[in-house]
């Protein structure tokens, strides 16, 4: 009886596996229904194969680099110049008067209905990826930093005027830490849309290395399993890197008395 | 006497609000005058404007306001609708949360903008591949703020209408509903703007007609001025969606606050 309970238990714990099973099975069934069937779902051996072909020709990992690198590089630009501007915002009220205002129309405009315009400005090439990257990163990493210096609490500064510390130590020493919960939350909201216009700008321009620049030559010669392949390694890196990035948030706030 | 000051004080931080785009639209204006640029690089803004008073009096801009809106509109009602519908059925029973939930949480990491070559093979590059694309950009953020604002009933509301024997329609309009309304129109308003972006986004990669293809169109025949338009009104939109729902929102959550 009781080993019945503990199987029963156990498949309800196996519940969320039955639904991409059954997906999978009604997929290899209508891959072999004829050839019309067969081109766009493909047969799950033939996606192993082409995973087996992309991997052991090196083109995953060369796109897969090639897109990290981008991500990476726009986040690094667009989080610093993020933080600075934030930063300035939130110290000066004459700043934030005069770049607030600009900031939120500019934001206004979905990110990649930019892409002609930046096409036309500074061509198909790395640079104009960099650019829109960096704009996806540097939008939210302004407004948490922002936010998180305006809550910090008035004893912290006013304890800082009574140490006479000057503006550039009062930004490092006390504005900084108190903002920095917020400021990776903004991180890693930068991080997912970094990621998210990098693929959008591959799959825009359609130059150089990258999985969008994969996936949309693999369209365009019809073949799914690539695709398929594409989506999945795009979500599955999304993942590690979010992952990654709230460990070391956790590792940096390991001084909050939270929870 | 006093009134005056404060209106006076109100009138100055509405003004300094423009300072700044003026100021960019001024230098703008200048740098466009002065040369630095040639006309394909760079148009000034009587230009742009020119160009879009002449494209919306030859029934260009408004035809495809019209597609792309349309779009918009047909895509988001689906996928709000299922997403409501799904979020509401994953909230209330543990059951179809552990069916779905995994699934659900492994294909939300995808980036909608990845699917689109996938959904453009199955679909082709007609309308219903766009349509399925705003779609999924929009059910995924109203399933998730719906399932949550659906968890987030506290239990005594329930006790509380078990004690008053309420009958289940009165339990889903007076208790569910209000009390889910708040989060959950924040989860359309962050998905009507995903919904724009995407849809933009396709229209770039494939389309015949849409404010996407315009900016497209333009790009290819060096038409800086028609990209400039289309950049300008795809703002717009996505401003006053954004505004639109943000007063919903505040009209439909007065009670919280009372």
């Amino acid at each position: 009886m009781k080993k019945i309970k503990q199987f029963i238990f156990r498949l309800t714990h196996l519940n969320g596996l039955w639904l991409p099973i059954a997906v999978a099975l009604l997929w290899e069934t209508m891959s072999r229904q004829g050839d019309a069937y067969a081109y766009t779902f493909v047969s799950l051996s033939q996606i192993a194969h082409g995973f087996a072909e992309l991997v052991s020709s090196g083109e995953l990992l060369v796109n897969l680099a090639a897109t990290l690198q981008t991500t990476v590089i726009g986040l690094l630009i667009g989080g610093i110049a993020g933080l600075l501007v934030g930063g300035l915002m939130a110290v000066s009220p004459t700043a934030d008067k005069l770049i607030g205002p600009l900031y939120h129309t500019i934001r206004q405009v979905p990110l990649l209905g930019l892409i002609p315009l930046i096409a036309l400005w500074f061509g198909n090439g790395l640079s104009s990826k960099i650019l829109i990257v960096s704009l996806a990163a540097f939008y939210p990493i302004v407004l948490n930093t922002f936010e998180g210096m305006r809550g910090v609490e008035k004893k912290y500064i006013e304890v800082s005027s009574v140490l006479k510390l000057n503006r550039l130590q009062l930004f490092l020493k006390v504005l900084l830490p108190a903002a920095m919960p917020s400021i990776l939350t903004g991180v890693s909201h930068a991080l997912a849309f970094a990621w998210i216009s990098t693929v959008g700008t591959e799959l825009l321009f359609s130059t150089g290395p990258g999985l969008g620049g994969l996936m949309q030559i693999a369209q365009e010669a019809s073949r799914m399993d690539i695709v398929i392949i594409g989506v999945a390694s795009i979500g599955l890196t999304g993942l590690l890197m979010n992952a990654g990035l709230s460990r070391l948030s956790q590792y940096l706030l390991r001084w909050r008395s939270v929870r | 006497m006093i009134n005056l000051r404060v209106q006076a004080n109100r009138f100055r931080s509405r003004a300094l609000y423009f300072i700044s785009p003026l100021l960019l639209l001024l230098i703008w204006a200048w740098v466009c005058r002065a040369g630095i640029f040639p006309e394909q690089i760079l148009v000034s803004p009587a230009g742009v404007l020119e160009t879009g008073r002449e494209l919306w009096a030859s029934g260009e801009l408004p035809a495809h306001l019209h597609d792309s809106l349309l779009r918009l509109g047909w895509g988001f009602a689906m996928g709000a609708f299922l997403g409501l519908l799904f979020g509401v059925l994953m909230g209330l029973f543990k059951a179809v949360d552990r069916f779905f939930a995994p699934s659900f949480n492994a294909i939300r990491q995808v980036p909608t903008i990845a699917f689109i070559p996938m959904l453009i093979m199955i679909f082709g590059v007609e309308e219903t591949f766009k349509i399925v694309v705003v779609a999924k950009a929009a059910f995924f953020p109203v399933t998730l703020a719906t399932y949550d604002a659906v968890k987030g009933i506290p239990r005594t509301y329930f006790e509380v209408s078990r004690v008053y024997q309420l009958p289940t329609w009165h339990l889903i309009t007076r208790i569910v509903l209000p009390s889910t309304t708040p989060p959950v129109l924040t989860g359309f308003r962050l998905a009507l703007g995903r919904s724009w972006m995407v849809l933009v986004a396709a229209e770039l990669i494939a389309a015949d007609s849409g404010i996407g293809q315009m900016m497209e169109m333009g790009r290819q025949m060096f038409r800086i001025d028609i990209v400039l338009v289309g950049v300008l009104v795809t703002g717009l939109i996505g401003f006053v969606l954004d505004r639109g729902l943000r007063s919903v929102e505040a009209h439909l959550g007065r009670w919280k606050y009372r």
